[in-house]
């Protein structure tokens, strides 16, 4: 508790106020010759301990009162964030700091952003603990523990804005980890955060083991949360989504795809402001609904590469107005099928590669004329033989690594081969109701929705047989009955797909091509990343390998962070791309209870920040006024005259003799 | 007369009107003389009683010769006595009595009454006695007639001193033993003592078929018992005191003296006695011409 007019707390013994003067009108009581005292007797012996009590109560709301007004004399300060100071003192406090690019969201009317707003709140409740408390800064960008002073809180390092995510469940990892290591003793962990839900990834099973860790510490650690979720001003994100080149001799142009997400759902217009190689040019857009995907090329010739930006005007984050992408002569995509079944052609025509005499058809080769080799230059592969085993399968192992695409495709024989931790079970046939599509996701993937918001027609889709998919993998499409359709396994950069029947008419309607195609055009071009000579990472994200190198950034021709910050990063002849991870856009946020219930049973306490906190602490000295004032009250209301008192020696009253 | 008080114990004004209604008794009275009151025997007054048959013995000059001469036998025509009262004023002369508010103080209202009372009962040709009720020493003055015993009746009041504890309910079974004659016994008192006891001593009294008026004084404020603030009680007739709040214990006390005077007043009237309730803010003399009033009204004959 913090008081803006401390010297006043001298004046607490004055508590004792009423008590003595309770004494000193004991002694002052008049005295008076009473003759009826048999009855004053019998009465006071019924109402004796009525009337202690009652006197008992007076005296302590008298004391109270006193006791009241010094407090609200004093001004204190308690109450909110701040309130959490009242407690004593722990030895070590870790603050779990969350800067990332969400936490830069503008709180509305003031012109601070989340991040500002909590570091003030914290450093001002952590300014009580300073003398007595260790305080370590663990930020979500570097979750490297860091002793920090208040003073400094604000601008270390450790507490700037960053393009990153947040992990919550790593950084409380770290305060684990600090905890055993330095053997504190009691210890709290404050976490700001703005309780995005891609951050706190309340699915994780990290949780409970962090839960169970934390219960076994052998000291006591309380956890408190500050969450900031004020409402903020309306914001536009803009996140790249696809770069594509198509080069047809000297005449080149780039392809960009840019998802627009707001966080209101009016249709409205967006200036997006493109940068490239240093010319900026303006464009406007109609966005309707909350997310809208904007697709623009450019023509850029023969230029061998160049990099650029797109922009928003400022709005409620202007950390997420930006965005970066760097185009290059990389190699086109390219698809490879593998199969000896009738099916060739057609895997090789739903692969197929525009060029500037047309479509070039996917390479097909036969499963035992398959080496490494052939992998170069690929971006995606359709296998539908028997799973690869030895050099082949090392090989599509490393492909997938490097960012390629495989799609594997029902053998028709079950098999103990595993690729990724799935394979093949048994051929199932349908009965007599043929086997619908039950769900796909139509947000992301190969099955997504179009542009247009248009469904991929998996719901007509029926099939007659269809070859169970073992292992776990996430499920992208699956049939009524919960067997998969479509399910993905990630490896290295790269994807493994499992689709689990055929487009041949005796297994599926899957030949018609409304489906097989747009998927597997859509991984064709998903697997370029393999050929880039560019590095795209996302912040937070880099490889270790880049992490190595010296990265200046071109736009600043600086030095530059390239673990937290984006923007466009050359080294010697190597560049770097790095955006804001595309799940910091999101807008959803993990509600409180659930929050809660994440902490299962550690102590933990919830502080939602509001945009008045300041004023919520005078709220506080004001309710002591209030009840002093009850107090007084209740005071007065004990002491009142009863009906027809008016004073010790009152104007006689006739009262006739009544005879007997 | 001897005064100590700035009124005089008898007011000129107040017995002038006063005189004009005489003090009778409710009941028979058992004189040494002749006067006003009905007497338990047979005498030669003008007020007839009853006819009873001769007997031999009878004086024959009280016989009734007309009820002869109608019927042929021998009547005696008897008619009622006719005597003089004999008054005893007990005056309780304990601490209590002493009790002072804006009206002054019950002792010096309840020697007004019993000096009033005393010339009234003297002046109408009866015999006044004065029991002074002390708490060591009681002071008793035997009824006479003559007008000088009320100079010594008045000497008595003067010299009285409200003091102890009160010796009443003891005094009053003495009385009852001592007084063998029908007397009117005018008892003046705040009547704080135990009631049950007070209840057996007047009973007592009226056993012995005295005739009986208990004044019973009281102080508006120990009705009303009208205080705002904390207060110390000091007991008038002990040593002891409490500090209590009047507000919180008011209810109580005015029903436990509410429930005494209520039971005082029952026991009174079970035995024929009169019972009045004084207040000492209402002037004596009224209570007196009340008094005056309604016994001669009851005692007609």
């Amino acid at each position: 508790m913090t008081f803006l007019q401390p010297f006043i707390l001298w004046g607490l013994p004055l508590v004792l106020l009423p008590v003595i003067i309770h004494l000193i009108n004991r002694m002052r009581h008049r005295p008076r010759q009473w003759a009826a005292m048999q009855f004053l007797l019998a009465a006071t012996r019924s109402s004796t301990s009525h009337s202690k009590i009652k006197n008992w109560l007076i005296l302590a709301m008298r004391i109270l009162a006193v006791l009241l007004l010094l407090l609200f004399l004093s001004r204190p300060l308690v109450g909110g964030w701040l309130g959490w100071a009242m407690a004593a003192a722990p030895d070590a406090i870790l603050l779990l700091v969350d800067r990332s690019a969400s936490m830069e969201s503008r709180v509305a009317g003031t012109n601070e952003s989340r991040r500002e707003y909590t570091l003030k709140l914290i450093a001002s409740a952590a300014g009580e603990f300073e003398n007595n408390s260790h305080l370590i800064l663990i930020d979500s960008a570097t979750r490297k523990p860091e002793t920090v002073s208040v003073a400094s809180l604000a601008e270390l390092p450790g507490t700037q804005p960053t393009d990153t995510a947040a992990d919550i469940p790593a950084m409380l990892q770290a305060a684990l980890d600090w905890l055993i290591e330095n053997e504190a003793g009691t210890a709290e962990v404050w976490i700001a955060s703005d309780l995005q839900s891609s951050n706190w990834l309340p699915g994780d099973s990290r949780w409970e083991a962090l839960v169970t860790a934390f219960d076994s510490l052998p000291q006591k650690v309380r956890i408190r949360l500050l969450a900031t979720t004020q409402d903020s001003p309306p914001n536009t994100s803009i996140s790249l989504s696809e770069l594509a080149r198509v080069q047809s001799g000297e005449t080149g142009e780039v392809r960009l795809a840019v998802d627009l997400k707001r966080s209101e759902a009016t249709a409205d217009t967006a200036a997006i402001t493109r940068t490239l190689n240093g010319i900026a040019t303006e464009f406007e857009t109609r966005v309707n609904g909350q997310s809208t995907r904007w697709r623009h090329s450019v023509e850029v010739g023969d230029q061998s590469g160049g990099w650029g930006k797109l922009e928003l005007p400022a709005d409620g984050n202007p950390r997420d107005n930006v965005t970066y992408y760097r185009y290059s002569d990389d190699h086109p995509p390219a698809g490879l099928v593998i199969t000896e079944s009738a099916l060739g052609p057609l895997w090789q025509a739903a692969a197929s590669v525009a060029d500037t005499s047309g479509r070039k058809p996917a390479k097909r080769l036969a499963p035992d004329d398959f080496t490494s080799s052939d992998l170069r230059d690929i971006t995606l592969v359709v296998w539908q033989a028997p799973l690869p085993q030895g050099d082949s399968a090392t090989a599509l192992r490393q492909f997938v690594n490097e960012g390629g695409r495989l799609v594997f495709f029902p053998p028709g024989e079950a098999a103990t081969t595993r690729f990724a931790g799935l394979g093949w079970g048994e051929k199932q046939e349908a009965d007599e109701e043929p086997f619908k599509i039950g769900r796909w996701d139509e947000d992301q993937g190969p099955l997504a929705n179009t542009d247009e918001g248009l469904l991929l027609p998996l719901n007509q889709l029926t099939a007659l047989q269809r070859q169970r998919v073992l292992g776990q993998a996430a499920v992208l499409a699956a049939f009524n009955d919960g067997q998969a359709l479509l399910a993905r396994q990630a490896l290295g950069q790269g994807e493994v797909y499992f689709c689990s029947t055929l487009p041949l008419l005796t297994w599926s309607e899957l030949g018609g091509g409304m489906v097989v195609v747009p998927m597997l055009q859509r991984l064709l071009a998903a697997g370029s990343a393999r050929l880039q000579r560019d590095s795209v990472a996302e912040c937070g994200k880099v490889g270790a390998g880049d992490l190595q190198l010296e990265w200046t950034s071109v736009e600043t021709s600086q030095r530059g962070d390239v673990q937290t910050q984006a923007g466009v990063y050359q080294s010697g002849d190597r560049w770097l791309v790095v955006n804001r991870p595309a799940a910091e856009n999101e807008f959803e946020r993990v509600e409180d209870e659930v929050v809660s219930a994440l902490f299962g049973g550690l102590s933990f306490q919830l502080f939602q920040a509001k945009r008045d906190d300041t004023a919520l602490q005078g709220e506080i000295w004001r309710m002591f006024l209030f009840f002093m004032l009850l107090a007084l009250l209740v005071e007065a209301w004990l002491i009142r005259p009863r009906a027809g008192v008016e004073s010790d020696e009152p104007t006689p009253k006739p009262q006739p003799a009544p005879a007997a | 007369m001897p005064e100590e008080s700035a009124q005089p114990l008898i007011e000129a004004d107040v017995v002038g009107r006063l005189m004009g209604q005489p003090l009778l008794a409710r009941f028979p009275m058992e004189g040494s003389v002749s006067g006003h009151h009905r007497s338990p025997h047979r005498g030669s007054s003008v007020e007839f009683a009853e006819y009873r048959n001769y007997v031999p013995g009878d004086d024959i000059r009280r016989l009734d010769w007309r009820v002869f001469a109608r019927t042929d036998r021998y009547y005696l025509k008897e008619f009622e006595a006719e005597t003089n009262l004999r008054c005893y004023v007990v005056l309780d002369c304990s601490g209590s009595m002493a009790f002072e508010s804006a009206h002054g103080t019950r002792f010096d209202y309840a020697k007004r009454l019993a000096a009033t009372l005393s010339y009234l009962v003297i002046n109408q040709g009866d015999a006044a006695g004065l029991v002074r009720v002390n708490a060591n020493d009681n002071t008793e003055i035997p009824p006479r007639r003559n007008a000088s015993h009320l100079q010594l009746i008045l000497d008595s009041l003067g010299q009285a001193q409200p003091k102890g504890e009160t010796q009443l309910i003891p005094l009053l079974h003495e009385l009852a033993e001592k007084a063998r004659r029908r007397a009117l016994v005018i008892i003046l008192s705040d009547c704080f003592c135990d009631g049950a006891e007070l209840r057996d001593a007047l009973q007592h009294l009226r056993f012995q078929k005295h005739d009986l008026a208990l004044f019973h004084l009281l102080d508006p404020l120990e009705l009303d018992f009208t205080f705002d603030r904390p207060v110390r009680f000091v007991d008038m007739e002990g040593s002891h005191s409490i500090v209590t709040e009047p507000a919180t214990i008011r209810a109580e006390y005015q029903t436990e003296l509410n429930r005494f005077l209520e039971r005082l007043r029952t026991d009174c009237h079970e035995f024929n006695a009169d019972y009045r309730r004084v207040t000492t803010d209402l002037p004596y003399d009224k209570v007196l011409a009340d008094f005056l009033t309604e016994r001669a009204g009851r005692g007609k004959r």
